[in-house]
């Protein structure tokens, strides 16, 4: 045999021997060592900052509900607030003092014992920290007083009918003062929920496993495992390669309606108060011309992006209330029908405009953060914007990092894509945040109305649903009026998991709870 | 002779280091982005803005920075990140230089066999249909799409075969012991065979995605230093003693041809450890093309500039020590 043949085959053999073994070896482990005390799900998703007095973003919220804990918290499948670290709370001097009563015994995962102080000064370092999530706390306590070693008070700066909802927050979780600094933010994975994290590597694995000294009743599986991909299509190989058992935000909806179609997997899937809109810079021109802003309004088409972009998966929205909870009303849709071309067209030829002398604007975007589809739904914008014969529409795109930190409260944008999860499950939360004039520079909307001011404030502090449920639908009437903002569509919550999962609550807090989930 | 050589080669790297250094800093300040929006967010009053603007340093004019930043540099600190827990740079390297190590190394191996042997083959086929095809491969993964083929391996090898994971370097709970960081070799050292076989498993897809598109590179330098040498008149006369054909070939000529093949190994080395970005992406790998990508988007001026500093100190190491190695091999190089 010539020596290059004897070459390669000793190759080849080596390859096929180290193949061999090393595929046993996998499926030896693959089939072995994933018990059911392990559940992975993967996601697409980042954790920004482990700790409450920084994160302001769906998924690290949703960390830490999972190892932590607020004073109060949702039931779930319900917006029913029970008793979390507090075990009762009372209302006091007609709804400025809330006294939580805490629960006994209760420690951290670095052994720090839970009592009022930890509470307080939990609360206080928000308050000193003044970062992102912060104003949920700023804005409504004035100081929150020690009152026993378990017994704290919280001084309110006027009545809140919805504080119970603010206090089930991750603004509001204590947090352990030997675990994180009074002067600065930090990552920490100390908590106190039903589960504690073991590992953590950045945008690898996040690796929890059930907090013994938990006080409620125990997660149902051992150890859960989040495992971080790049991108959607990657997250669906991984699904379908079976190295995860749960896919969660999010796969593309391409792909969640052929994984419904073939029936594999199953596809959970539930109404959600997450919106999405378009923010009209109503403090400069050409958006302070109030024609425009309500041509915008008039020329969009929803019904396109919802089926074209995302195959019928998300729903036309009409109101920055979402559908479903209590108040909303199709205020868009009264005011402009589904879609008004040639009431675009009229307002439009009023504001000086017309098809020799088009309105010129920028329309931005920022392509990954609310996933890959952006750009379609920008553009999509466009093509219904320019139906009208009489606007010309330029995309503009930046990252995240500089699309929301810097252009959206510089006000550089004059019409830009945004989209809003709920920080407490109030109608509170998707009006005051952007149309009061104290608050709305912060999402870039810059509008200031007196009137609405006026309403918002009254709502907030009328004890009764009905009374604030007559005010918050009166701010949508004139939210639609005045167009500030434009509502395009309310998502849908998607979970693609295996067969033998079980325990999957998805409902209006939109935050997975891991503890809840375990294999059949 | 050889040391003089080598001193000048070496100071040569410094004017190239001071120009990139440069070049990074200025770039991070004129790109659009501020870190001390990234860490304080939107909400943040005036007083906390400027206080965090004054501890990052960011108060000062441009040239303070940047003589702190050089100073700095060359007492050897690469500072501390500007977000998220504000943990050393150098520590951030080190937890995704090794995923990067792995891969660059196991996919250069991939493609060193695939460029020698391909190219070798060529050359000894010159012009024959082999050669052509050969020749068409070198064209072919020079235009691949990285993306594109790992994605195709992923869909073949994991979800229809499921003979090999999506992503990831290993799997949960399967992890070595750390003493280096390449999980290959701790488990090797741990004799931690499962893993081992793991790591190799989740490694096996990244490499031939990245070997193979830079193996088309290898075989063409391969071809074209062999066409030379098989030329020569030392080969003729090896075979006219009757020498086998293959012995001519691996030995005799592989080994004359293999002085240019050197440097072009040493560069894209080089430029595997810089951050198969595309690679890392594909195939969820966290190492440090995906790692410094994450940072620039975040406005990290330390970390990106630290990690540039090491990845460049990197590359005009292994340029150095080509260098050396080249002229070790070849002592005419040194009197140049």
């Amino acid at each position: 045999m010539p020596e290059m043949k004897k070459i390669y085959l000793v190759i080849l053999l080596i390859v096929i021997a180290v193949a061999a073994i090393g595929l046993g070896y996998y499926w030896y482990y693959q089939v072995y060592i994933k018990p059911k005390e392990v559940i992975v799900l993967g996601t697409i998703d980042k954790i920004t900052v482990l700790d409450p007095a920084k994160a302001y973003d769906f998924f690290t919220w949703e960390v830490l509900n999972n190892i932590g804990e607020g004073l109060l918290k949702y039931k779930p499948g319900t917006t029913e607030l029970v008793p979390g670290l507090a075990e009762s709370y009372e209302v006091r001097e007609g709804g400025r003092v809330y006294i939580f009563k805490l629960r006994k015994g209760l420690k951290f995962t670095d052994g720090t014992p839970l009592d009022a102080e930890v509470v307080k000064w939990s609360i206080e370092r928000q308050m000193h920290l003044k970062l992102d999530p912060s104003w949920l706390v700023t804005a409504f306590v004035e100081k929150v007083e020690v009152i026993d070693k378990y017994t704290v008070a919280f001084h309110l700066k006027r009545p809140i009918a919805y504080f119970p909802a603010l206090v089930a927050t991750v603004p509001y979780f204590p947090v352990s003062p030997k675990a994180y600094p009074w002067d600065e933010a930090k990552d920490s994975t100390v908590g106190i929920g039903p589960y504690k994290v073991v590992k953590w590597v950045r945008d690898v694995e996040l690796r929890l496993e059930v907090n013994p000294d938990y006080y409620g009743p125990k997660p149902k599986t051992k150890y859960f495992i989040i495992k971080f991909y790049k991108d959607a299509t990657a997250l669906k190989m991984a699904l379908e390669a079976g190295e995860i058992d749960i896919a969660w935000r999010e796969l593309l909806p391409t792909d969640i309606v052929a994984l419904k179609k073939e029936g594999k997997f199953n596809v959970v899937e539930a109404p959600s108060p997450y919106i999405r809109y378009i923010v009209l810079r109503c403090n400069q021109p050409p958006f302070d011309d109030v024609r425009l802003r309500r041509a915008i309004a008039a020329a969009i088409d929803r019904n396109r992006i919802c089926e074209k972009v995302f195959k019928g998966l998300v729903t036309p929205l009409y109101s920055m209330v979402p559908m479903g909870m209590w108040s909303h009303i199709d205020a868009f849709k009264d005011e402009y029908g589904e879609r008004n071309l040639e009431l675009a067209r009229e307002l439009l030829r009023e504001a000086g405009f017309s098809e020799d002398n088009k309105f010129k604007v920028e329309l931005w975007y920022t392509p990954t953060h609310y996933g890959t589809t952006e750009a379609d739904v920008a553009a999509l914008i466009k093509e219904s914007l320019e139906e009208t014969g009489m606007i010309k529409v330029e995309l503009k795109s930046a990252e995240w990092a500089t699309y929301a930190a810097e252009y959206i409260a510089k006000g550089v944008m004059p019409i830009f894509l945004l989209g809003w999860y709920p920080d407490y499950i109030d109608p509170d939360n998707y009006l005051t945040p952007f149309l009061h004039s104290e608050h709305c520079g912060h999402l870039g909307v810059f509008y200031s109305n007196s009137d609405v001011d006026e309403l918002l404030e009254e709502a907030m502090i009328k004890p009764t649903r009905e009374e604030r449920q007559a005010l918050y639908e009166e701010v949508q009437r004139i939210l639609a009026r005045d167009a500030p903002l434009i509502p395009i569509f309310q998502g849908r919550l998607f979970l693609v998991c295996k067969r033998n999962i079980k325990g999957v609550v998805l409902d209006p807090i939109m935050l997975l709870r891991y503890y809840l989930i375990y294999k059949d | 002779m050889l040391k003089a050589y080598l001193i000048k080669r070496a100071l040569m790297t410094i004017p190239t280091m001071l120009i990139l250094l440069t070049i990074i800093f200025l770039i991070m300040r004129v790109l659009p982005g501020d870190p001390v929006a990234a860490i304080v967010g939107t909400k943040a009053p005036p007083e906390v803005i400027q206080s965090v603007t004054r501890r990052l340093g960011l108060d000062q004019p441009y040239h303070i920075q940047y003589i702190n930043y050089l100073s700095d540099l060359l007492r050897g600190d690469l500072g501390r990140s500007m977000i998220w827990g504000r943990r050393p740079v150098i520590d951030e390297i080190m937890d995704h230089f090794p995923a990067t190590l792995e891969l660059s190394i196991s996919a250069f191996m991939v493609s060193i066999l695939i460029g020698i042997i391909t190219g070798t083959e060529a050359a000894r086929k010159f012009r024959s249909k082999f050669d052509q095809v050969l020749r068409f491969y070198g064209i072919l993964t020079y235009s691949l799409f990285i993306p594109w083929f790992g994605i195709m391996l992923q869909l073949i090898f994991s979800v229809y075969l499921k003979l090999l994971p999506v992503g990831g370097r290993i799997d949960p709970f399967m992890e070595p012991e750390k003493i280096t960081g390449l999980y290959l070799l701790d488990s090797i050292l741990t004799l931690n065979i499962p893993s081992f076989f793991n790591a190799l498993s989740h490694l096996v897809l990244p490499s031939i995605t990245l070997g193979v598109y830079i193996s088309g590179v290898f075989t063409r330098t391969v071809r074209s230093n062999m066409l030379e040498v098989l030329r020569k008149d030392y080969i003729t006369a090896a075979r006219a003693r009757g020498i086998p054909e293959n012995v001519v070939v691996y030995r005799h000529a592989l080994k004359n041809a293999f002085i240019p093949i050197l440097t072009m190994m040493g560069l894209q080395f080089a430029l595997l450890l810089a951050g198969a970005v595309l690679t890392e992406t594909t195939f969820s790998w966290p190492g440090m093309g995906t790692f410094l990508l994450e940072r620039i988007m975040y406005r990290d001026y330390t970390t990106v500039q630290g990690t540039v500093v090491f990845i460049a100190l990197l590359i005009v190491s292994i340029s150095l020590l080509v260098d050396i190695m080249y002229a070790y091999l070849d002592p005419r190089i040194r009197f140049r």
